[in-house]
């Protein structure tokens, strides 16, 4: 039984050059798991949005789409309100009213239910999503993870045959995501609902996948999501990246291995990936890991350090930074990371000065020094101002200079994030990622010694991550010192120079990167856990594969 | 806020509070004035606790200054205390200037009571059916603004981190400041309601009739309190019909006469104003003896 | 089934229209009529309350019956929530507020009702976070009144940088005299007990600092946020094709 079938589907948007979509053929089964994955601006958002009738876009548009066997724009306006939900990538933004019974209700109010029917099917799905306890709370006393569930919940108090989700974990920290796939999980598995989601974050969501559909350029391939990885880089597409460490490593060392490995499927969780290698190895003497690319034992200057720092918010309040120590070296990129209410953003307001620590000290620079410091916030869009992204970064210099001096200081601030051909869009209608990006053109404009990011990576595709890590090692290299706090443990295994782990407001490691990362047994990357039985210091994927490949069998 | 008379279905609420500040607001007899006033402040040290004497102090500053204006302006009345001016002051007006005083702090007192008891839901159960568009803006806007606020405090600590603090520069510099602060914020609260409004399409706002839910039931408690505030309120109509309200100030004071309808009057109107208390305390009682048989 | 639907809205629509004669010509007269004869001294206090309710019921009609699309209401929204949020952030300057200069812009690129609408909600929410009182209905019928104004007067056609100064005068005007005027005429109604020449002038003359100081707020946050605010809604009105 077929869900969703697309035929031959091109659209291009109104002002748009090119197609967005162009000649898309698909068919998705009913009770299916689909998740699409593509760089963001292939047109992922443009073909879900084509499935939901209400927020189709506008525009020119070719070919036809199917809902269980029907065109989908003559489905009767209930039906498709109904039958087709729709969760969107930003938590806050899908919140329509100030209370949670309000919001699980307002789309069965819509549809004409009876109150006495709404209660119950209110009732239903708040048990079914564990809700009950939130349920007569305002949203805003939620936390992001539990307003996501919140819209996922709304849209299924209608009860759905299919649900579209569009990257709706990317404003979500690692824990509210796993939750929120949890949920999806379950109304796939237990309900039969159809999924069609749009990740970047792909390790989570592809292991529950039944199919991959792969986008690139307005085009579309689907695939079983073991041969993603290859289809992917294949094509040379950079969300190959994006994909499941352990179905990485395995196609690499089935592709490069001597030993035919037949048809089998390829491994997508840590768990199967473990297995993998354990059978590979078997037999094998697991190869040395060459001596670990140690800093440069040079004594380099500290450009932050802080000591025995303590920081409440209330006097009364508990201590949300507690003795905490460290210290960063000039001109490297350190990241710190730590669950949520760890003191991570309090620790970065401590170091900006915009809070002062009520005991201990932090010393920016060497004596007789004077660092500047500036903080990228976590939401660019703080920081918007004008019209157009030219006109936006001009306006964030602060130094006296003419009109034409203006104009080349911004554009060479462009042209240090890679922004240089976008200055004349408006900021809000850049994405998210190109939005980070200027926003980091106007901090950059402080020309600052000590750059501080807050989760920098939040809500970016790894092909943004890449272009962040370059332009953080442009930086590095040019003497800025930048200190990032991250949930993303992938990024700072493979960019960042050394690592601080953060727990209730005390600094409880710093150690180079890979050092950092192969001593921890549950915060490390994904490759680290697939290997530490054989490799205990491989922490990136490549690291894992070459030694894979070193490893020679038993004489 | 969930205490037993808020806990009424909110229709109830509605009809009480509308009689009470209501009949507040036009009773100028002193006994009304008295009991209005008693009641009100008494429920409100029942729902606020400290914060009532707050409230009452807040509203005595608007009271004085209509006393104020009610006695120096008002030259009726036969009993002539003093000049000022050559205008006469007059017992019967500055009399009539503290009932005025009452009357306003009675007011004010139920519409503090109303603003702990009457909640977003509340409003919402009463006018979403009447005029679903409008109950939505409310509730939108009440949703919104907690969050603009919320991004208020980002955008001024990330400004700040760019070296365009509120506390930097002279007060042109902190102005300028402010109002880019504002423009930023504007942009965002108007760039992003655009998502908010594709989320109320995809759950089907825009379709023709829309029902109305709310977590209120109008159950037999409901009932019964509506019956015996609509009795009382009928009562206390009939004796203001035929009189039992009025109350003369000028020339001279004159009151109606002490009656045993009068009383009766009086006993409703005190009921009717005393019910949330009741009400409440009686709940309250209740409650601690069931827990207390345990 | 759609056009049974289609015909119970007309002939919704017509009872809305027939509601809203009925309020302006058979209700207000009576509650004239009614304050008069059965009371006393408090007959202004209690016709002009009414009043003003009920000379809001139409706007509110005909706003519901338009039955405004998801992405008017959202914008509405944000535009009340700025109002609200404004007056909330200068607490603490008593009457220098942007209220009224939001809800200008609002009418003038909404149109008169969107106006009048943002107008009455602005007060009646910023109110629910300030304490409603007596006086909720009034600021939600002077703020709406103005907006509404502001969307006839300057809401035809896109507003040119000619008009500017007009706008300024007028939202320094509708301050003074419609926010003003009504606002003391509360205060002498509800509070005052014999309305005379002395009272009234005592009301208004003690009155006139705030609401110079609140046109003055006005004219101020017009100066500053009429242009730039202008263009980002006419941006948002044409990228997301409003009205």
């Amino acid at each position: 039984m077929v869900s969703f079938q697309i035929k031959n589907l091109s659209f291009s948007y109104p002002l748009g050059e090119g197609k967005a979509l162009d000649n898309i053929s698909l068919e998705i089964e009913k009770g299916e798991f689909a998740v699409i994955c593509g760089k963001s601006g292939c047109g992922k958002t443009t073909l879900l949005r084509h499935l939901k009738p209400a927020l189709a876009p506008h525009g020119k548009r070719e070919g036809e789409i199917l809902f269980e066997g029907r065109d989908i724009n003559s489905l009767p306006q209930r039906e498709a309100v109904s039958e087709i939900g729709y969760v969107m990538q930003n938590p806050e933004n899908q919140i329509i009213t100030d209370k949670v019974w309000h919001e699980l209700s307002f789309g069965l109010e819509s549809l004409r239910e009876e109150p006495c029917r709404i209660r119950l099917k209110v009732a239903e799905t708040a048990s079914f999503f564990g809700i009950q306890q939130w349920f007569f709370k305002g949203v805003e006393e939620l936390s992001g993870g539990q307003k996501q569930l919140l819209n996922l919940a709304s849209v299924m108090a209608m009860q759905p045959k299919a649900i579209i989700l569009d990257e709706p974990t990317s404003q979500l920290d690692p824990i509210a995501a796993a939750e929120f796939l949890a949920a999806v999980k379950k109304i796939n598995f237990s309900l039969g609902v159809t999924v069609i989601i749009s990740e970047h974050r792909l390790e989570e969501v592809v292991p529950l996948a039944d199919k991959v559909i792969v986008m690139e350029e307005g085009r579309s391939i689907s695939c079983a999501p073991w041969e993603a990885y290859s289809l992917l880089k294949k094509m040379g597409n950079p969300m190959a990246e994006a994909m499941p460490a352990s179905v990485k490593i395995a196609a690499e060392i089935s592709e490069s291995g001597e030993r035919e490995r037949g048809e089998k499927r390829l491994p997508l969780t840590v768990r199967d990936g473990r297995l993998f290698i354990s059978e590979y190895m078997e037999g094998k003497v697991p190869a040395e890991s060459g001596k670990t690319t140690r800093f440069s034992e040079k004594k380099v200057p500290d450009a932050v350090k802080a000591r025995n720092l303590w920081f409440r918010y209330e006097k009364n309040g508990s201590d949300v930074i507690r003795d905490l120590n460290f210290s960063v070296k000039k001109g490297t990129f350190h990241a710190v990371l730590g669950g949520n209410g760890a003191g991570k953003t309090t620790l970065l307001s401590l170091l900006s000065g915009s809070l002062k620590a009520y005991r201990g000290k932090i010393t920016v620079g060497e004596k007789g020094e004077k660092l500047k410091v500036a903080l990228l916030p976590q939401n660019p869009q703080t920081l918007f101002v004008k019209k157009t992204l030219l006109e936006d970064i001009e306006e964030g210099i602060g130094a006296k200079m003419s009109g034409e001096e203006r104009e080349k200081t911004a554009r060479r601030a462009a042209e240090q994030v890679h922004l240089q051909n976008l200055l004349s869009r408006h900021p809000y209608d850049l994405s998210g990622g190109e939005q980070q990006k200027a926003a980091l053109a106007k901090v950059l404009l402080t020309e600052p010694d000590i750059l501080l990011l807050d989760e920098p990576t939040k809500g970016l595709d790894c092909w943004f991550k890449r272009e962040l890590a370059e332009i953080i090692r442009e930086l590095c290299e040019k003497g800025v010192t930048v200190i990032a706090v991250s949930h993303d443990i992938e990024f700072c295994a493979q960019y960042a120079d050394y690592c601080t782990l953060l727990f209730c407001g005390e600094a409880v490691s710093t150690a180079p990167a890979k050092e950092f990362f192969a001593g921890n047994s549950f915060y490390t990357t994904a490759a680290n856990r697939m290997a530490r039985l054989f490799f205990p210091q491989a922490v990136t994927n490549k690291e894992v594969i070459s030694l894979c490949l070193a490893s020679k069998a038993k004489a | 806020m969930n205490t037993p008379f808020a806990s009424l279905h909110p229709f109830v609420l509605l009809v009480f509070f509308l009689f009470a500040a209501g009949f507040s607001m036009f009773l100028m007899h002193p006994v009304f004035l008295v009991i209005s006033f008693i009641c009100a402040f008494g429920y409100s040290v029942y729902l606020k606790g400290k914060k009532a004497f707050k409230t009452l102090g807040m509203s005595l500053l608007l009271v004085i200054f209509a006393a104020v204006i009610n006695a120096a302006f008002n030259h009726e009345g036969f009993t002539i205390l003093l000049y000022v001016n050559d205008n006469p002051i007059t017992l019967e007006s500055l009399i009539y200037s503290l009932a005025a005083a009452l009357m306003l702090l009675g007011v004010l007192m139920w519409f503090s009571c109303l603003n702990e008891v009457m909640t977003s839901d509340k409003l919402m159960c009463l006018f979403g059916k009447l005029s679903p568009s409008i109950a939505l803006l409310f509730s939108m806007t009440l949703r919104f603004v907690p969050r603009f606020n919320r991004q208020l405090k980002k955008t001024v600590s990330a400004q700040k981190s760019i070296g365009r603090g509120l506390d930097e520069g002279g007060f042109f510099t902190k102005a300028g400041n402010g109002v880019k602060i504002l423009s930023i914020l504007i942009t965002w609260a108007l760039e992003n309601a655009v998502e908010t409004a594709d989320s109320m399409k995809s759950r089907g706002w825009g379709l023709r009739g829309r029902t109305s839910f709310s977590g209120f039931r109008f159950d037999r408690r409901d009932g019964l309190s509506l019956a015996v505030l609509l009795l009382l309120i009928f009562i206390i109509s009939a004796g203001i019909a035929v009189g039992a309200g009025d109350a003369k100030y000028y020339p001279a004071i004159v009151f109606p006469e002490f009656s045993f309808f009068g009383l009766t009057i009086y006993i409703s109107y005190f009921l009717l104003m005393a019910f949330p208390l009741i009400f409440s305390l009686t709940e309250d009682f209740k409650w601690y003896r069931s827990k207390s048989k345990i | 089934m759609s056009r049974f639907e289609g015909k119970s809205l007309k002939s919704l629509l017509n009872k809305r229209t027939i509601l809203s004669f009925l309020i302006i010509l058979i209700l207000v007269p009576a509650v004239i009529a009614f304050g008069i004869v059965f009371l006393d001294d408090r007959k202004y206090y209690l016709i002009s309350l009414l009043i003003i309710l009920l000379t809001m019921i139409p706007f509110f009609l005909s706003f519901e019956s338009r039955r405004p699309s998801a992405r008017e209401l959202a914008v509405l929204a944000a535009m009340c929530t700025v109002g609200v949020a404004g007056r909330g952030a200068f607490f603490m300057v008593p009457q220098f507020k942007p209220m009224v200069s939001v809800v200008i812009i609002t009418g003038i690129c909404f149109g008169a009702e969107s106006g009048f609408l943002t107008g009455a909600m602005t007060a009646f929410v910023s109110n629910f976070f300030f304490g409603q009182g007596p006086w909720t209905p009034w600021q939600m019928f002077c703020c709406g009144i103005i907006g509404f104004l502001a969307g006839l007067i300057f809401g035809r056609r896109p507003l040119t940088k000619r008009e500017h100064p007009f706008v300024i005068i007028f939202g320094g005007v509708s301050t003074l005299i419609i926010y003003g005027g009504l606002m003391n005429l509360s205060t002498l109604l509800s509070s005052v007990m014999t309305i005379n020449l002395q009272t009234v002038i005592s009301v208004y003359a003690s009155g006139l600092p705030f609401d110079l100081v609140h046109a003055a707020a006005t004219v101020f946050f017009l100066i500053i946020a009429l242009k730039p605010l202008t263009e980002k809604l006419y941006r948002i009105k044409i990228k997301y094709g409003l009205l």
